[in-house]
């Protein structure tokens, strides 16, 4: 199969799905002349014109309000946040309007809109955050955490034909990824894991940028005999707990890896699903979570570094859960 | 400095009004009149579970700028709009459903009435977020502008919601994207407790449409002729294609913010100075003087609209309350079990 870099993977995904539903749009800042501060939206506007690609002011909250507005009226636009840190300034029309539309109106009124959300995780305070787990938290909204350029294509459709708001997570550091992915349309499930790298002894759940780390952690253990299993959930909203539970019944040990701040990330959540269930008593070590410890991501690499989850923290928590 | 663009067409919309819609005009001001009152009443004697947002004093408003709208326009109404549901075909029996929660509410209970939606009637659901709708209705004139079909969004707000981000990224964007929308200002002088001018530096918030490169007009809020005229200009101008207008509504509250505000600060002269400019009074002397309405008139349509009140009370307090289970639906367009989590 031929293969390309993931930023192109959801440039393609949008481009076909753009040809196919002339009710999608693309919004954002710099998306249209500039083809989007990263890339991502490159030739867009030749192709699709100023009507459906369409380039804003520095106005976060202004057109995410108008893209629910629209998404109510029937378009389906997917807005680009340039970084996740913007998210912020456009939380109120994202989690009360956006989020709360189908629920207020009692099923009469739906939001088909999709948030592109770039995590820059090594620039500053401010821009490199992870969010993913807040937008968990909101009823309303789904979230999608593509790691690769296939299920970045597959995710970005189906996101996009999805009925309800969707936070489609993207990562700087993924952009240049290469893999295999099919040339025509289509579509990835929402909720459903895929296991990245069989194993016996831990599983690994991560996403994003945590997967090449997790599974470059695990080659590394492989060569010591040490066998993981790498689970990347995908979705993180709708969640296969499921796939999660059955490789934990496997291994009997747990390590979840984020970028996100631990304390209230979503791998806390995992541990408390896979902590409720029967799988519980199938445990042989504590559940590790390998994450941000709760700082704001700084600037200069060696702090940056620091602070990141990483190949050798992901080794380090594996170790500990074979108390070696 | 740049000057306020006023709406440039005539204003004579009014004269294409029969005595019929005149008299429907006044209806729909004294039953929104009455409602309040009576909700009131009932939220006191609890048995209602809330009270309202009164919109007395501010009925013209409402009534006027959605009077003869089309079906396919929008109204995005703000907290104290409950006129513009009355003129968009809201029943009273389906407004106290809404603020009793009941089953028969237009979202099972899930909302309450003043934030409700009646997508049917071309009313989308408001947000407690103040000016959250103005952006929002920038997507939905977007949306109408997309689809090629001369609808239009109507939008209100208070002068409160003028000072917000939401209003000038959203007058903005509509300049930009030359959308047809309307923004309806009712500035009712004060936000909540506070008087505008402790808020906002200026006198008149239509000022602020010369920013925006769109017609800016400070209308009479307590004449719904006045109101009207306007926003049936700017509609026009929406709908063939000329972009977004700001009409500032002054107007004023007749009652307290809300029922259980611990006092009331405003002046009583001023109270009485605009108790004396009475929406309702100022079309029933004018209908009056043309010969279109007499006392006998009035009072047939004061005896209609308290039996559409007792009739729709009656119905309502026989009304069940939903099922709990309505509670979980229709958060997602799949059951919330399907989230895995």
């Amino acid at each position: 199969m031929r293969e390309i870099e993931l930023r192109a993977a959801i440039r393609e995904g949008l481009a076909q799905e753009m040809r196919r539903d002339e009710t999608v749009c693309l919004v954002g800042e710099d998306i249209a002349r500039y083809g989007g501060i990263l890339g991502v939206t490159e030739g867009m506007l030749e192709e699709f014109g100023p009507e459906r690609v369409v380039d804003m002011p520095i106005s976060e909250a202004g057109f995410a309000g108008m893209a629910v507005g629209a998404a109510l009226m029937g378009l389906r636009p997917v807005i680009e946040m340039q970084f996740t840190g913007l998210l912020t300034v456009a939380m109120d029309p994202l989690v009360n309007t956006g989020a709360k539309a189908r629920y207020v109106h009692d099923g009469a009124m739906s939001v088909p809109m999709v948030v592109r959300s770039p995590h820059m995780m090594h620039g500053n305070a401010y821009m490199s955050q992870a969010l993913e787990a807040w937008f968990a938290h909101i009823p309303g909204f789904k979230v999608v955490t593509p790691s690769t350029p296939a299920d970045a294509k597959g995710l970005i459709v189906a996101s996009i034909r999805d009925p309800d708001p969707v936070l489609f997570v993207e990562h700087e550091d993924l952009y240049a990824t290469i893999g295999p992915v099919p040339e025509e349309l289509f579509t990835a499930p929402f909720g459903e894991a895929c296991v990245r790298r069989e194993g016996v002894d831990v599983t690994v759940v991560a996403w994003l940028a945590a997967v090449p780390a997790a599974d470059a952690a695990a080659g590394e253990l492989a060569a010591q005999g040490i066998s993981v299993e790498v689970i990347d959930p995908r979705t993180l909203v709708p969640f296969d707990s499921e796939a999660v539970l059955r490789s934990v019944r496997k291994t009997g040990r747990l390590v979840i890896v984020h970028e996100a701040v631990r304390r209230g990330g979503f791998g806390g959540e995992i541990a408390a699903m896979v902590a409720g269930s029967d799988v519980v008593s199938k445990l042989k070590a504590p559940i590790e979570r390998v994450a941000n410890p709760g700082v704001s991501v700084p600037h200069a690499k060696h702090l940056n570094r620091a602070v990141l989850p990483d190949k050798d923290d992901v080794i380090a928590a594996v170790k500990r859960t074979l108390g070696s | 400095m740049t000057r306020r663009q006023p709406l440039a067409d005539e204003m004579s919309h009014r004269d294409a009004l029969t005595a019929d819609y005149l008299r429907e005009m006044y209806r729909l001001m004294l039953l929104g009149r009455r409602f309040t009152e009576r909700a009131l009443e009932l939220a006191a004697e609890q048995r209602l579970p809330v009270g309202m947002h009164p919109s007395a004093g501010q009925e013209a408003v409402g009534v006027g700028a959605c009077f003869r709208l089309r079906p396919g326009d929008w109204v995005l109404p703000s907290l104290r709009t409950t006129e513009a549901f009355w003129t968009r075909g809201v029943t009273v029996l389906q407004m106290f459903n809404a603020i009793m929660g009941n089953a028969g509410s237009v979202n099972a209970g899930k909302e309450s009435f003043h934030h409700s939606g009646y997508p049917d009637l071309g009313i989308l659901a408001g947000s407690a977020i103040v000016g959250a709708q103005i952006p929002q209705a920038v997507g939905v004139a977007w949306a109408i502008k997309m689809k090629r079909i001369d609808n239009v969004a109507v939008c209100f707000f208070g002068d409160g919601a003028a000072g917000r981000g939401d209003f000038h990224e959203g007058l903005n964007l509509a300049s930009l994207l030359k959308v047809p929308v309307v923004f309806v200002c009712e500035n009712n002088l004060y936000f909540q407790t506070v008087p505008a001018a402790v808020g906002q530096p200026i006198e008149d918030i239509a000022d602020r449409a010369a920013s925006y490169a769109m017609p800016g007009q400070v209308v009479d809020g307590q004449d719904v002729l006045a109101v009207y005229d306007a926003v049936q200009t700017a509609v026009a101008r929406a709908r063939a294609g000329e972009g977004p207008t700001l009409l500032e509504c002054k107007t004023y509250r007749f009652l307290g913010h809300y029922p259980s505000m611990l006092r009331d600060d405003r002046p009583p002269e001023e109270i009485a100075h605009w108790t004396k400019r009475d929406p309702i009074s100022i079309l029933g002397r004018h209908l009056e003087e043309l010969g279109h309405q007499d006392g006998a008139a009035v009072e047939a349509v004061e005896a209609a609209i308290a039996k559409e009140l007792d009739d729709s009370l009656r119905e309502c307090e026989a009304t069940p309350f939903a099922d709990a289970k309505q509670a979980f639906t229709n958060v997602y367009g799949e059951p919330i079990e399907a989230m895995g989590l």
